[in-house]
Order: structure tokens, then C-alpha cells, then sequence
């Protein structure tokens, strides 16, 4: 009796002991579940911003006494929890025995006598029992059966059906543009009816290439092609002004008449890289030396409000860059003539933009994208995933934001339109894609996935023949997207690591170059592989191409042209100075800025000789636009217009 | 099992009957599973162990996360063959590190698990300590991406428990930890 | 279809092999030789082995106890040994639970490699319960050792509540198989509750899930071998139609009912008498009505869950990931899956995957068919069993029930006397 006793003491006092315990582990357990020790966020962060200053020696005491404890509390965790485990195994035997010893004795008798039972009444309630059971079963087994049948979105009817509805949805897509289009056009002015979506589409290609030098670039034209565009060219500068918007105010701001003898430039930059980046100006009479600090061959030199990498983009006598700071995003336009700031527009109160800046890279900023217009609106985007649309006047018609892209970097893609299609690439860390959105009205229309991952590359229009192309470069592939739709062409996986640099294109063929992966050359027709090469490689800079050579400038300092035909290096100068901006072709030469605002000029031919070189003092990273006579220049603080003086 | 009798016997017998119609059937049944699956089941000794294959892996980090140990059997393991005894390596600095020490803030290995040896100018020797190693994958993910992809992931056969179903195999998002052999227990790459 | 994944596959492992070898082999003067690095692979072949023989010696230990010595002592012995080597030292893998769920993906997919020991695993237990009743339930199985360790009272489950119960093990088995024939789960491994116990470690719910039933089972003998197991219902089918059954004792039963109230399964049936008097030829009208729901049972079983057999398939991998792809593709906002990303960066083909889902949707159709038959066939059986009368005399034991714990033989008092 005694024995039972004490039995029955242990049992209590292991049971409160092991209970107390089993809850202590189960929440320590827990606790290192939700937030492990090595995988602190605290400690990552500060990692990170010791990247950004790696000179800051108390941040890294704090990270090494961060790592110390959070290393040693990691593994105490372990070993407590190891040991604490095996002493409630302990626990949980002795209590099991002492309860075993403790009744022990009571076994002989029964608790109480159990009623013997009728055994057929229980086989009667037993069957009952089952009966409810398979009845309760069944129900709720219909009940799903019924709720997944008024589900609409059931997974694999979906999948069976999806095909279909698609085709379906691009041809009502079809019939409802080409139903609106004509009302719409009615309704409005005719002077626009020239930038009409897909009437323009089919006007425009020649746009950038209508001068002889054009023609000879890219001769695989047709020479109907160039006698068209000449003949177009006269209507285009009637045209180019058109909008009546740009007609007025130059007749209404009086220092433009300071400037009476210079016509309205007809050469446009719509884009990074100038239309459609091609990398291509049918520009003219650009000055091969100038001096920023005599002024000579300078028109104006005027400081950018707000800091960006973005490249200037010219259309008509306005040029416009973005810049941003944590404080505001902003679009600016600029005369090309005067050098005045006519307007500044804010991207500001925009739903969805993220309260506080994202983290980006100094090299990258806020502003790296460069913004696109069609000569109506302008759009700019920037690091936040702020998009902003105005139009010539600085009047914001529509504002959106895509997303905060996840972007260790900072968003660095330049904005593309096709007609009145403005598009996007966003690849970024979360994800991936290519929007396609209505210049107007800021809707989209059309919207891909890519199964690429993070990239700061551009998209580039090609005029493949009759049929144009969205050119998309990412990491690791190449594509090309019907703009139509956004159907992919084709697809070509050559690239790899972090991609910079945007493709380009030139008599059928494009081109995509980038630091750690390779040089590739992809007929446009149907995305073969024509060469590939790994000599010389471009990291932020993109190369430009014409018939014959492909032109690359690296940020090693190599600047090389390869044989468009073969890959091979036809020439290569060591210049020993990092390039960032893209070089671009005019008036039959290479222009290229080295960051540190050297400029370079070479023939573009496959000789590629050194024609000039020179200092300008200043910083450049951006890529300059060409238009008639003119070139505009963004440095790193300010912009400015290089002219013949006569 | 459960037959009407046609026989007119009395119920004991016909139990009988139906108990000893049962265990035909059921010592049949069994000997026709093991005589189905044996001559199988007989000539594939191997195939019985849970390994990683290098190749596939994506370094996803769930081994760390999901192995019913502890800590994980998933270590790190290193072919010394492929590697490139770098001064600045992947697999130990962190991607942007500015001084090529052994300070915390430089360090890429959450648990400390890699150590390093000078050997001569410019190599250093690496070696895994596999008892502080929690098989998170950071390092491997640095070395293939920087460098030769020398330090990989591997189930550490001492530690794995062998489980019928592998609870990371069940996750792995790369379809990368597959039965193997234990003749080829280990998927190593200097020894391929 | 084939062809094209290996072609994939084959060409992802060029990409793969092409992106190594940056750096070239370090030539060094130092006279340096590479660390000769070893590492161990545990004599898998041996200890599979060693658990095969360890488990026929006890399985032979536990004949003898049940059969010839009586003992409840050395049944406990043997559960201890059992507990502390299957359980705690070799940390339970793989098991004859387990067992069931790789030998019905080797009959499903004969390209799987199904390891001899495995199935003389699932093979052994059930070899000897046709001869000598569930004697692995006994002491040797640690799933059910353990508990009877921790067993002190028994308080007793209304009869109805446990035969109405005794279904579950069987959907239970059901689901393993279709989950395991189809390459999904295996949910006998992934549900089981005590071997986060036997580990230490492990999934926590299914920790806390195992502590519940070992509390549970301190006073209610065996909860999962009574509700859960599913080898319990393959165990309990084949000591059906054991050669030789656990007797209490020897035929000299005074009924006294002891054994009853001891028993911590409920195995042993008290004597019926045939209280209740029926009219002629109802109770084979009720027999016959039951005879006729059975097949009613099994086909409508079948077909329902066939029914589902989408919602089901997406228990599996590859399944699963198509959805996933899929839900990607309609809500392009969201944050991409890793397994998604993962298949993007292996190069995987869409199209390829969604041939092979249709081929495992079709081994969902086949296999939740005869899942669902499985299901409504027991379900039928248990009816027919439970319609029909049965007189005994005195107490006996239900075979298919009675786990051989040996505890009723200390309470007979024939068994002291003797």
C-alpha cells in the first residue's frame, strides 16, 4: 500500500515536470521555427547596407557581434532542444512505469461489472451506426461534388477549355479595335489621325530611315521604299509639326523667334537610343569637335533639376529627360532651341506608389529609364514603378503604378511605344513580363509573362520586312513579341548573368550582346542563330549595328566592331576608359561618350577609324539624341545642345 | 468470403469450410504478391538510399528547411578536384564583398561551416566542417554561379535515416534528390 | 513523348555543364596534394538485413509466447526490445506500415525498383498472421508496443462507437494505395504519429498528434491499431483465416467474463444468447437485402470517388505543378512559386507536363476507382457481417480484432489454477 503511494507521488511530480517541460520545448521549438536565429533579417540588412559603405567600421563591429550571437544562439537552440528531448523521453518512461506500478494491484478486479450486453443489439446499432456514417459520408462527398460543380474556375475544365475561348478573345479583341477605331478618329481631329494605332503602325517604320543615309544603312530596302519616303518626307514635315499643340506655341513664345531661319527639326528621337532604339539618326550635319567650356559648337548648357542616368529623347523643338530624388519623380521638357525649362511635370498621387523609395543602387538611381513619346504623349517610368503619361504641354493624362519592382538594382528599362502601344518591360526579381499599354488611357491590352528573371535591358522595335517586332532581351533569353498581341515569334536562350544592355537591329538581323554571356546574332525572320562570339562584351552599354558591323563598346574600355556577317573582330581600339552610354550612329559616324565625358567618333564603316577624340569635362552616361543638325547631350548634372556655329 | 452455402451442413462445419476456403485464398493471394513482385524485387538490390544529384539542384534552401532531423542531413560537400582554389571565392565571400577577410560581414556561410587554408600564392584550400554545416545551400549557390561549382549539396548517408518517402524529395522544386544505389551513395563531382 | 523529355533533359545538362569550369585546375609548386576527403556510406545492405532477421526472431519469439508459454511478460519483453531497437534506434524506416504503400507502387508501375527486404517485410507479418494470428500486433511492431507499454486502465468504447469505427483503417488503406500506386504520397509514412517520437524531431503536429494518442492510449488500449491502422486491417483480414487462433484457455471456461473486461481491444465476445425471437426466414431476408447492397456498395464507392479523382490528383508533384504553372499564367501579378521558377530555369516544356499529368490523371481514374471499390466493398462486408446471428457458449476471441497482448490470460482464473 505504502509502495502504491509513493508510485503515485512520483507519477504526479513527473507528470507536472514533464508537462512544464514538454511546453517549454514545444514553444522554444516553435519560436526557432518562425524566426531562425541565422536567417535574421536584421543582420542581413545590415550586410547589405555595409555593401554600400564599406568604410563605415562601427556598422561592421555590429555586424560581427550580430553574426557572433545570432551563430551562438542558433546552436545553443540546437543542443537545448536536443537535450531537452531526451530528458522528456526520460520523464515520459518513468512516469509510464510508476503509472503501471501504481495499478498494478487493481487489475485482478474489474472496475465494476460491466453489464454482459446483448450482443445482437449491439450488432443492430453497429449497423446503424454505419448506415449514418455512410450516409453522412455520402453527403458531404455530394456536397463537394455540387460546390465544385457551381465553382466556375475548376482547374482542369479550365485547362481543357482554354485554348479555344483564347482564339476567340484575340479575334473579338480584333474586331472590337478595328470597330472603335474609325469612330474614334472621327470623333477627333484628323491632323491625328497620321498617329492613329494601326495605320501608323504601318506609316512609321519609314519614319526613322527616310534620308539617303538611312537608305544606305539599311539598303535592303526596296528603292520604291526610299522614293516613297523621300517623296513622303516634305508631307511628314507638314505633318511632323502637325499637332496643333506644337504649331502654336511656337508662335507664341517670342524667343523662339530669336531663331527665325532654323525650321522645326523633322529628325525625331522618340526613344532611348532614338526611334524605335535603333541606335540609327538619319541626322545630319552633327559638329565632330566642340568645346563645352568656350562654347564652342554649343548651343546651350543647362542644369537638370533632379538627378537621373536617363538619356534625353527629342521630339519636334522639345526635349525631354526625368529625373528623380527621394523627394519627387519628375518629367522635364526642355527647348531644343533655347535651352529653357517650358514645363515640369511630377509624378506625384499616384495610387499604389510606394511611400518610401525603393532601395537602389547609386549606379542606377531612381530615373534610369529613359522616356518615349509618339509625338502626342510622353511617358516616363521610374525606380518606383511610377508611370506617368502627359501630353506635349505637360498636361497629365493618365498615372499609374505597374508595382514596386523587387529590383536589387533599381528599375533600369527604357519605355518603347509602337504606335499608341507604350511598351514595358519589367523583369524584375518578383517577376517577369511585358506589358503592353494604350498611350491614351494608360489600359492595358496586352500582357506576357516571361520565363526570364531579372534584367535592365531595353526593348527595341524591328521592322522585320513587313512585319514588326518587339525585341525583348532578358536573362537567358532573346524574344520576339508580335505587337499586335504579344504573341511570342520566337525564342532563342543565349544569354546569361545580369543583363544590362539592350539588343539592337539591322538589316534582318538582331543583335544581343552582354558581359558574361556572349555576342549573338539571330536572323529576325525565325530566331536561328547566325554567329556568336564572346570577344569583346558590353555590361551597361548597348551596341548599335548597320549593314555591315556590329559596334559594341565595353566597360573595360575595349571598343570593337564585328563582322555582321560572321562575328569576327574586324576592329579593335583600346581605349582603357569605361563606357556606359550606347553609341549611335549619325551622319555615317560613331558617336561615344566614356563616363568620363570623353567623346570618341569613328567611321562608320567596317575601317571603324578613330576620327576624333576629345575631352568635354563632364561626367556622361546617358545616351545623346540626334535631330536635325543637333545633338543633345545629357552629362551627369546637366544637359546641352552641340551645333555647327556658323 | 462472405458466400450463401449450398451444402446442407450445420453451421459449425460450414464455418470450417468457409475458414479453411479463406486461408487458401488468402495464402494464395500472398504468395501471389510475393511470387509477382519478387523476381523484381530480387535483381534491384540497390536503389535504396536518398541523394541529391548536383546537377539538378537548384539551391532552393529547402533542404535546410524541410529534413526530418534536426538539422538537416543535406550538407555541403567539396570537390577539391574542381575547385579553383580561388583567393576570392564565391562559395565563401559574399557576392560584394570589399576585403578579402575573414570578418562576419564578408563572410557568406551563415553558420561559419567553411574554412580555409592558405596554400600557396594565389590558392587557398576550403573544407567544409560538416557538423556546423546546416546544408542551406548559400555557398553553393555562389560557388556555381562565380565559380566552378566545386562545394555541392549532398545527403550525408551517416546522418540520413533512410525515410521510405524523403520529406525534401517531396518538395524538392527541381526533382533533384532521387533513390540511389548504394553502391553510388554519393553523387560526387571530382570522382564522377 | 519520351524522347522529348530526355532530349529536354539532356540538352538542360549541356547548358548545366557548359556554365562550370571558369576558373582552370590551380597548378601548384608547393608540392600541394589534394585532401584525400572520405566519405561513409552506412552498410545499408547489412542493417536492412540485420532488421529482416532481427524482426523473424521476434516474430518466432512471439508465436512462441502467445502460442506455447502464455506469457504476457515475455510479450512485453518483446515490445520493450521492439520499441527501443525498431523504434528509437533504427528510427522506424522502413516499416511494414510503410510497406504496404511501396508494394502497391511496384504492382502499379513495374518500372519501380522494389527492394527485396521491403517486401519480405510487408510479407512476413502477414505470413504469420495466416498461421498464428496477429502476432506482429503482439510486441513486435513498435507502433504498437509502444503504446501497450504506456497502457495502465482501459475504459471501454460503447461496442457500437468501435465496429462502426473499425471502417476507418480501411478507407485509410485505400487512400494509401491510390496515393502511393499513383507516385503522390505516401500518407501512411507522412500521418504517422509516432515516428516523430521514435526521431525525436520532426513535423511537430504530427508530434502532438502521437502525444495525444499515447495519452489517449494510457487509458484506452491501442487507439491506433484499433482506429487507424491500415496493416491492422490487412493483419486482422488474414487472422481471419489463421490456422491456429490466441486462445485464453483451455476449453474449460467457467465464464466468468474477466477476460472480458481486461480485454483493452474489446476482442473477446461474451456468449450470445439468442434473446430476441424473430419470424421465420426474416433474418435471411435481412442477409440477402445486405447481400444485394454489397455490390451496390463497392460500385457506387467507386464511381464516387472516381468522381473526384481530379480534385485528388492534385495530391501529385507533377499535378500540382501544372496548376501552379497554370494559376502563374491567369494572375501574372503573383509572386512566382519556386517550383515554378525552377521549372522555367530547368527549361521545362509546358507541353511535356501536361502529357504527363494526363498520364497520371489516367492512373487517378484508374486507381480512385478501385480505391473507392476497396472502400464501399469493407464498408458492404461489415454490414453483411454485422446482419447475421451467431450463438456462442462461451467467451471467445474475435480474431480479427484480438492484437495478442496476452493480457487476458493473467485474469482467467482456469489460467492461475493451472
Amino acid at each position: 500500500m505504502k509502495d502504491r503511494k509513493i508510485y503515485r507521488d512520483l507519477a504526479l511530480v513527473t507528470a507536472v515536470f514533464a508537462l512544464a517541460l514538454a511546453i517549454m520545448l514545444g514553444v522554444s521549438w516553435l519560436q526557432s521555427r518562425r524566426s531562425t536565429p541565422l536567417q535574421s533579417q536584421v543582420l542581413e540588412t545590415l550586410k547589405e547596407l555595409h555593401e554600400s559603405h564599406p568604410e563605415n567600421e562601427e556598422l561592421a563591429s555590429q555586424i560581427r557581434q550580430l553574426d557572433l550571437l545570432s551563430r551562438k544562439a542558433y546552436f545553443t537552440e540546437k543542443s537545448q532542444l536536443k537535450s531537452g528531448v531526451w530528458i522528456l523521453c526520460g520523464m515520459a518512461a518513468i512516469l509510464a512505469f510508476c503509472l503501471r506500478m501504481y495499478y498494478k494491484d487493481s487489475r485482478t478486479l474489474p472496475g465494476k461489472e460491466l453489464p454482459a450486453g446483448d450482443e445482437w443489439q449491439d450488432k443492430t446499432l453497429s449497423r446503424r451506426y454505419l448506415q449514418w456514417g455512410l450516409a453522412t459520408g455520402l453527403g458531404v462527398l455530394l456536397l463537394i461534388i455540387l460546390s465544385n460543380a457551381l465553382q466556375p474556375a475548376r482547374f482542369f475544365r479550365q485547362h481543357e477549355a482554354e485554348p479555344l475561348p483564347d482564339v476567340d478573345n484575340y479575334a473579338v479583341l480584333d474586331e472590337e479595335t478595328q470597330a472603335t477605331e474609325p469612330t474614334q478618329t472621327i470623333t477627333e481631329e484628323p491632323e491625328q489621325q497620321a498617329v492613329r494605332p494601326m495605320q501608323s503602325v504601318e506609316a512609321e517604320p519609314q519614319q526613322p530611315v527616310p534620308s539617303a543615309q538611312a537608305a544606305e544603312t539599311t539598303p535592303q530596302q526596296p528603292a520604291q521604299n526610299a522614293q516613297a519616303s523621300e517623296a513622303s518626307r516634305p508631307q511628314q514635315a507638314v505633318q511632323g509639326r502637325p499637332a496643333s499643340e506644337e504649331a502654336r506655341p511656337s508662335k507664341e513664345l517670342p524667343q523662339v523667334a530669336t531663331e527665325p531661319s532654323v525650321p522645326l527639326p523633322v529628325v525625331k528621337s522618340r526613344a532611348f537610343r532614338g526611334n524605335y532604339s535603333s541606335g540609327r539618326s538619319s541626322a545630319k550635319g552633327i559638329p565632330t569637335s566642340w568645346d563645352l567650356s568656350s562654347s564652342r559648337n554649343v548651343l546651350w548648357q543647362t542644369a537638370i533639376p533632379r538627378h537621373g542616368y536617363n538619356s534625353p529623347i527629342v521630339s519636334g523643338r522639345k526635349v525631354f529627360v526625368t529625373g528623380a530624388d527621394e523627394r519627387a519623380r519628375e518629367l522635364y521638357c526642355f527647348d531644343l532651341f533655347s535651352g529653357e525649362l517650358l514645363w515640369t511635370a511630377t509624378a506625384d498621387n499616384i495610387p499604389g506608389s510606394p511611400g518610401q523609395m525603393p532601395e537602389v543602387n547609386e549606379d542606377t538611381g531612381l530615373a534610369a529609364s529613359t522616356a518615349v513619346t509618339n509625338d502626342k504623349q510622353v511617358c516616363a517610368i521610374f525606380a518606383t514603378g511610377d508611370l506617368l503619361c502627359t501630353d506635349m504641354e505637360g498636361r497629365r493624362l493618365w498615372a499609374r503604378n505597374l508595382g514596386t519592382p523587387d529590383n536589387h538594382y533599381g528599375f533600369a528599362s527604357s519605355l518603347q511605344m509602337y504606335g499608341n502601344l507604350l511598351i514595358i518591360q519589367y523583369d524584375n526579381n518578383d517577376k517577369a513580363e511585358l506589358l503592353a499599354l494604350n498611350v491614351e488611357n494608360g489600359a492595358e491590352v496586352w500582357r506576357r509573362n516571361r520565363k526570364d528573371k531579372i534584367a535592365w535591358s531595353s526593348p527595341v522595335i524591328a521592322q522585320v520586312g513587313d512585319k514588326p517586332l518587339i525585341i525583348v532581351m532578358g536573362n537567358p533569353a532573346i524574344t520576339a513579341y508580335q505587337p499586335r498581341d504579344g504573341q511570342e515569334v520566337w525564342r532563342v536562350d543565349c544569354m546569361s548573368g545580369e543583363v544590362g544592355a539592350s539588343p539592337c537591329y539591322a538589316n534582318g538581323i538582331v543583335y544581343g550582346a552582354s558581359e558574361y554571356a556572349k555576342a549573338v546574332a539571330i536572323n529576325a525572320e525565325d530566331g536561328s542563330v547566325l554567329w556568336e562570339a564572346d570577344d569583346c562584351l558590353p555590361e551597361c552599354s548597348s551596341p548599335v549595328a548597320t549593314k555591315e558591323c556590329l559596334y559594341v563598346a565595353t566597360s573595360y574600355g575595349a571598343v570593337c566592331a564585328y563582322s555582321a556577317e560572321n562575328g569576327k573582330v574586324l576592329r579593335q581600339h583600346e581605349l582603357e576608359t569605361p563606357f556606359y552610354s550606347s553609341p549611335v550612329i549619325a551622319d555615317g559616324k560613331v558617336y561615344l561618350f566614356s563616363n568620363s565625358g570623353k567623346c570618341y567618333i569613328f567611321s562608320a564603316d567596317i575601317r571603324f577609324e578613330l576620327l576624333n577624340s576629345f575631352d568635354t569635362g563632364e561626367q556622361t552616361f546617358a545616351t545623346p539624341a540626334f535631330t536635325d543638325s543637333m545633338m543633345v547631350v545629357r552629362t551627369d548634372k546637366s544637359l546641352y545642345v552641340v551645333r555647327k556655329k556658323e | 468470403m462472405k458466400k450463401q452455402a449450398k451444402q446442407p451442413k450445420g453451421p459449425t462445419s460450414r464455418r470450417d469450410f468457409f475458414k479453411t476456403c479463406g486461408t487458401i485464398i488468402a495464402g494464395s493471394g500472398l504468395l501471389a504478391v510475393g511470387g509477382y513482385l519478387a523476381p523484381r524485387s530480387s535483381a534491384t538490390e540497390g536503389d535504396s538510399m536518398w541523394q541529391i544529384d548536383p546537377e539538378l539542384c537548384l539551391q532552393c534552401g529547402r533542404c535546410q528547411t524541410e529534413c526530418v532531423m534536426p538539422v538537416s542531413a543535406v550538407k555541403c560537400f567539396h570537390a577539391n578536384q574542381v575547385c579553383g582554389y580561388c583567393d576570392l571565392c564565391g562559395g565563401y565571400y559574399r557576392a560584394n564583398v570589399k576585403e578579402l577577410n575573414t570578418a562576419a560581414e564578408n563572410m557568406l556561410c551563415p553558420t561559419g561551416a567553411i574554412t580555409r587554408k592558405y596554400v600557396e600564392d594565389p590558392y587557398f584550400e576550403y573544407t567544409i566542417d560538416e557538423d556546423l554545416c546546416n546544408g542551406c545551400g548559400k555557398c553553393v549557390k555562389g560557388c556555381s554561379s562565380f565559380g566552378n561549382g566545386s562545394l555541392f549539396l549532398q545527403i550525408q548517408q551517416e546522418i540520413c535515416l533512410n525515410c521510405n518517402e524523403c520529406q525534401i524529395a517531396k518538395v524538392c522544386v527541381s526533382g533533384a534528390i532521387q533513390r540511389v544505389p548504394v553502391s553510388k551513395a554519393y553523387r560526387l563531382k571530382d570522382k564522377a | 513523348m519520351k524522347r522529348l523529355a530526355s532530349i529536354s533533359v539532356l540538352l538542360m545538362l549541356k547548358a548545366r555543364a557548359f556554365a562550370v569550369a571558369r576558373f582552370p585546375k590551380p597548378d601548384f609548386h608547393s608540392g600541394y596534394q589534394y585532401p584525400d576527403i572520405v566519405h561513409t556510406v552506412p552498410n545499408e545492405t547489412f542493417w536492412s538485413w540485420m532488421d529482416l532477421g532481427i524482426l523473424t526472431l521476434m516474430l518466432l519469439a512471439a508465436v512462441w509466447a502467445v502460442h506455447r508459454a502464455k506469457s504476457r511478460r515475455i510479450i512485453l519483453g518483446i515490445s520493450l526490445v521492439s520499441v527501443l531497437y525498431f523504434g528509437f534506434y533504427r528510427s522506424g524506416c522502413v516499416c511494414s506500415l510503410g510497406s504496404i504503400q511501396n508494394v502497391a507502387l511496384a504492382i502499379a508501375d513495374p518500372g519501380y525498383h522494389l527492394p527485396l527486404v521491403v517486401l519480405l517485410l510487408f510479407l512476413l507479418p502477414l505470413a504469420f498472421a495466416l498461421f498464428a494470428g496477429r502476432v506482429f500486433c503482439a510486441g513486435v511492431c513498435p507502433i504498437g508496443a509502444l503504446q501497450e507499454l504506456v497502457n495502465v486502465r482501459n475504459f471501454r468504447i460503447s461496442r457500437p462507437v468501435t465496429v462502426a469505427l473499425g471502417v476507418i483503417p480501411w478507407i485509410y488503406l485505400a487512400f494509401a494505395i491510390l496515393y502511393a500506386a499513383t507516385r503522390s504520397q505516401f500518407i501512411i509514412c507522412r500521418f504517422d504519429p509516432f515516428i516523430g517520437i521514435f526521431r525525436m524531431g520532426g513535423d511537430i503536429g504530427m508530434i502532438v498528434f502521437g502525444v495525444l494518442l499515447l495519452l489517449l492510449a494510457v487509458f484506452v488500449g491501442r487507439p491506433f491499431c484499433q482506429f487507424l491502422c491500415p496493416y491492422g486491417a490487412l493483419l486482422g483480414l488474414f487472422s481471419r483465416f489463421s490456422a491456429r487462433k490466441v486462445e485464453i484457455t483451455s476449453p474449460e471456461c467457467i465464464n466468468c467474463s474477466l477476460c472480458h473486461h481486461a480485454c483493452p481491444v474489446d476482442a473477446i465476445r461474451p456468449p450470445s444468447r439468442s434473446s430476441r425471437e424473430e419470424a421465420a426466414g426474416k433474418g435471411i431476408k435481412r442477409v440477402l437485402l445486405y447481400l444485394c447492397v454489397l455490390p451496390l456498395l463497392t460500385v457506387g464507392g467507386a464511381l464516387l470517388l472516381d468522381s473526384q479523382h481530379d480534385s485528388l490528383s492534385l495530391a501529385n508533384k507533377q499535378v500540382r505543378l501544372l496548376h501552379l504553372l497554370q494559376t502563374q499564367e491567369e494572375t501574372a501579378t503573383l509572386q512566382m512559386a519556386p517550383e515554378v521558377e525552377a521549372f522555367h530555369e530547368m527549361g521545362g516544356d509546358v507541353q511535356v507536363l501536361e502529357e504527363q499529368v494526363g498520364h497520371i490523371r489516367q492512373q487517378f481514374h484508374l486507381w480512385s476507382l478501385l480505391a473507392g471499390g476497396l472502400i464501399g466493398f469493407s464498408v458492404g462486408c461489415r454490414l453483411l457481417r454485422l446482419s447475421v446471428k451467431r450463438t456462442r457458449k462461451t467467451y471467445e476471441i474475435d480474431p480479427v480484432a484480438c492484437v495478442a497482448c496476452g493480457k487476458c490470460w493473467s485474469y482467467c482464473p482456469q489460467n492461475k489454477s493451472r
